[in-house]
């Protein structure tokens, strides 16, 4: 057992000394897990987008429009820059990109609301932008319908001879009160980075260990260490040792992250100790086989970069955050189940984010941990046949 | 001479680009999100009450999941992922409405997901008010409508969202990603000097014969990828498909003058593979297309100027404004032009001096790796013996060094002796 273990450590340690004296390795398992982790970050670090320029087309010029208006300018959403009185001239200001949006209001608009009639307010967005799309849309909606929800008032009240707090409850009689949880203040890096950074810890992972061969025997790139006996152990402790020096390297990223980024950050840190190990035992357990596998699927070392630069995207929209995998078809969805990320990043943000006990995170690990399991034994199938496979000098691309 | 028998450049030029474009315009298929898992905590037993449930189980946004017994079922099941949302009917609802007291119904969100949570919150005020509206003004309609119209994207679909940028974006790190391979393989696999002998000893043959075939490449599948989104999206006018066009292939150029620099500077296909990654792999996250540049930090609006992608995305978006967004495309156009011409100067100036240099180190490697066994067996032997001729000159001149040195302080001595 002493020995066994002895074995096994010899062959991480010498595996995580390779880390550091290879320069791919080194860019790949250092430097890349640090540097991303402050790279991605930084677009969000204002976090929510306020006060984007828009415009108002006031075709009505009345009392109410100009009141419509600043109500409007008085949101944190918006910014009022330019108020028209002809739409061409606010689709040439949205062509030039110096304006987002724009709302309509009508000619006599004040006078068919006092008339008891309805009016319908345009708000026109730019197509190619998504999220301010939703930040103009709720500022402009928010206004119109507090002006409408003033004018029905005003109508319920004379018109039913009621006072004003009376109207007011007849006009909405069941208010709703939303309490927005995990993320009060609608922060785009808070939905956004945590659920890149364990795609980061993946990849890197992932075309880190591919890079250095992963299990392999005889890797091409240390041709001077070939006959040394920690190159030539045996497949059990060359792929169970390698993998421990892959595990201890990351366990402390995720401290990292998780003491460190989340800190500078200002990230929700709500993660349970129990949890959080267990996380991180199931989570490097699966990511460091799937990466075994796919090892011995590339010959040269920068294939796999090359690779994995193109999966990046879909791997991280097949992770169920920003777009739900049940709305996705579904031969992307059987895609999705043999990548880990899937399963750890729901799992990542239920622990860390959302402050998921071991209970709840159980339900989460599973599936994770059935594909580690799957992908060891493939893992190991795969080395066997590559170590029998003869060491050709040419060997192909892949 | 590089497309023959190469796998990885024929993925790296024309599969992954071309198929992780489409697996992206593929993934926003559903165009809008459904179907939202929330769940209701039902304290009220009324019929206003049913009549909500009802309301939420109609809707397409939003599914009702789970009925939970507790707050606290409701509030594990968000913790776990399960539910997006819970709404809290609280006890005695309809009485306190009929009596005008309002009472207030919680609505718990999961803002965790920052789309999903604006969906499903927007859809459950929607059916909150107009269902609340029916108690007392079911004949009054709302006085006030808003119409909400994204120009270029009337359905507010997300493929036209995200789709086509990021169907862009794919190609931007294809670019150069596909100049740094095609730039640094010969000198990976040692073969500056096949190529150069190829070019006729030429480098400004080798330089555009390198790169053509990639510009080509990579720009028609650019736009065949483009036609046939916008074909799915939204028909495309002939003009602006020309602007487009044009647009694109100034990127695929600004590209490949890019990585081509980064080859040029590295000189190495890992290091300089590395750098393209680093800098094209999350361009779209910087281009401003989801998170809008002008709440980005400035020093990060400098380096999303620098991309290629943000000005070609520019192009792309002020096309779905029609004819006045094209006379607006040509700011952009014109930033492009200028990365263009400064990457493919400075990436072909960076080759030269990298081939001349590579190819003066190159031939005695390059010759090993091709003989066969015997032959390199002698070869080894030859330079062996070139090694120890040379290790015996060097002996024999420090040899000689010594005995002078010797020589001198003997005779120093025998001077200081003899005075």
């Amino acid at each position: 057992m002493f020995e066994m273990i002895k074995r096994l450590l010899k062959v991480a340690f010498t595996e995580w000394k390779l880390f550091y004296t290879d320069p791919a390795a080194v860019l790949l398992l250092v430097v890349a897990g640090v540097i991303y982790a402050f790279y991605y970050p930084t677009p969000y670090m204002n976090q929510t987008v306020s006060k984007v320029p828009v415009a108002v087309v006031d075709m009505d010029h009345t009392v109410m429009s100009r009141q419509l208006t600043e109500m409007s300018q008085a949101t944190q959403q918006i910014d009022v820059r330019y108020i028209f009185s002809d739409v061409a001239e606010a689709e040439a200001a949205l062509a030039r990109e110096d304006i987002y949006g724009f709302m309509v209001i009508p000619h006599d608009m004040e006078k068919e609301l006092r008339n008891g009639e309805t009016v319908t307010l345009n708000v026109f967005t730019h197509g190619a932008y998504v999220m301010l799309h939703g930040n103009i849309g709720t500022a402009f909606t928010t206004c119109g319908l507090t002006l409408g929800a003033t004018t029905k008032v005003k109508r319920i009240a004379l018109g039913r001879k009621v006072p004003a707090a009376k109207a007011m409850a007849m006009r909405d009689p069941v208010p709703i009160s939303i309490e927005t949880m995990y993320n009060s203040t609608g922060s785009y890096s808070n939905y956004v980075v945590p659920s890149v950074l364990v795609l980061v810890l993946q990849q890197t992972l992932v075309i880190g260990l591919c890079v250095l061969g992963g299990p392999r025997a005889h890797r091409r790139f240390r041709r001077k260490y070939r006959e040394t006996p920690v190159e030539n152990e045996k497949l059990f402790y060359r792929y169970f040792g390698r993998s421990l020096a892959y595990f201890f390297h990351y366990c402390t990223f995720i401290l990292f992250y998780h003491f460190v980024i989340y800190n500078i950050f200002d990230f929700p840190r709500r993660g349970e100790l129990l949890p959080m190990v267990a996380f991180a035992v199931v989570f490097l357990f699966c990511v460091i086989n799937f990466a075994m596998v796919l090892s011995q699927v590339f010959l040269r070392r920068e294939t796999s970069m090359q690779v994995f630069l193109f999966l990046s995207m879909p791997v991280l929209f097949l992770g169920n955050f920003s777009w739900p995998l049940y709305l996705m078809p579904t031969w992307m969805q059987a895609v999705a189940y043999a990548i880990p990320s899937t399963f750890a990043i729901p799992a990542w943000l239920a622990i860390e984010q959302r402050g998921a006990d071991i209970f709840d995170a159980a339900a989460l690990l599973y599936p994770m941990a059935i594909q580690g399991v799957f992908y060891m034994v493939l893992g190991l199938v795969m080395t066997r046949i590559r170590d029998g496979a003869t060491l050709i000098n040419n060997t192909g691309d892949m | 001479m590089y497309f023959q028998h190469n796998l990885v450049l024929w993925l790296v030029l024309l599969v992954l680009p071309v198929g992780v474009s489409i697996f992206m315009l593929e993934v926003f298929s559903a165009e809008i999100v459904q179907h939202v898992p929330i769940g209701i905590v039902k304290q009220d037993r009324s019929q206003l009450a049913d009549e909500f449930e009802q309301g939420l189980r109609a809707s397409p946004v939003i599914e009702v999941k789970t009925m939970c017994a507790e707050l606290s079922d409701c509030e594990h099941a968000i913790i776990r992922g399960d539910l997006t949302a819970f709404v809290v009917i609280p006890y005695d609802m309809e009485r306190r409405a009929l009596r005008l007291e309002t009472p207030v119904v919680p609505i718990y969100s999961s803002g965790q997901n920052y789309l999903t949570n604006t969906f499903v919150t927007k859809e459950i005020r929607s059916v909150f008010s107009s269902i609340g509206a029916n108690i007392y003004t079911k004949a009054m309609e709302d006085p006030v409508k808003v119409q909400l119209k994204s120009v270029g994207n009337i359905e507010a679909n997300y493929q036209g969202f995200l789709g086509l940028g990021l169907a862009t974006s794919i190609f931007h790190l294809a670019c150069i990603l596909g100049a740094v391979y095609v730039m640094s393989f010969p000198f990976r696999d040692r073969r500056i000097r096949e190529f150069l002998a190829a070019a006729g000893g030429n480098r400004a043959v080798l330089w555009a014969a390198s790169l053509l075939p990639l510009i080509i490449l990579e720009w028609l599948a650019m736009v065949g990828v483009y036609a046939y989104a916008r074909k799915v999206l939204a028909p495309m006018t002939l003009d602006e498909f020309v602007v487009v066009s044009a647009a694109q292939l100034i990127m695929v150029l600004a590209c490949v003058g890019a990585g081509t620099s980064f080859v040029g500077i590295t000189g190495n296909m890992r290091m300089s593979s590395s750098v393209a990654g680093v800098i094209a792999g999350p361009a779209f996250a910087f281009a401003g297309q989801t998170f809008p540049l002008m709440a980005m930090p400035i020093a990060v609006r400098g380096f999303a100027f620098i991309l290629p992608l943000t000005h070609i995305l520019k192009v792309q978006s002020s096309m779905l404004l029609g004819p006045i967004g094209k006379a607006h495309a040509w700011d952009s156009i014109e930033i492009l032009i200028g990365m263009a011409i400064f990457w493919m100067l400075l990436g072909g100036r960076l080759m030269f001096f990298r081939w001349k240099w590579g190819a003066k180190r190159e031939p005695r490697i390059v010759e090993l790796d091709k003989l066969n066994a015997r032959e390199a067996f002698k070869f080894k032997a030859e330079l062996e013996a070139k090694i120890a001729e040379k290790k015996a000159v060097i002996a024999a001149k420090k040899a000689a060094k010594i005995a002078a040195k010797v020589a001198k302080a003997e005779a120093k001595k025998a001077a200081k002796e003899a005075k």
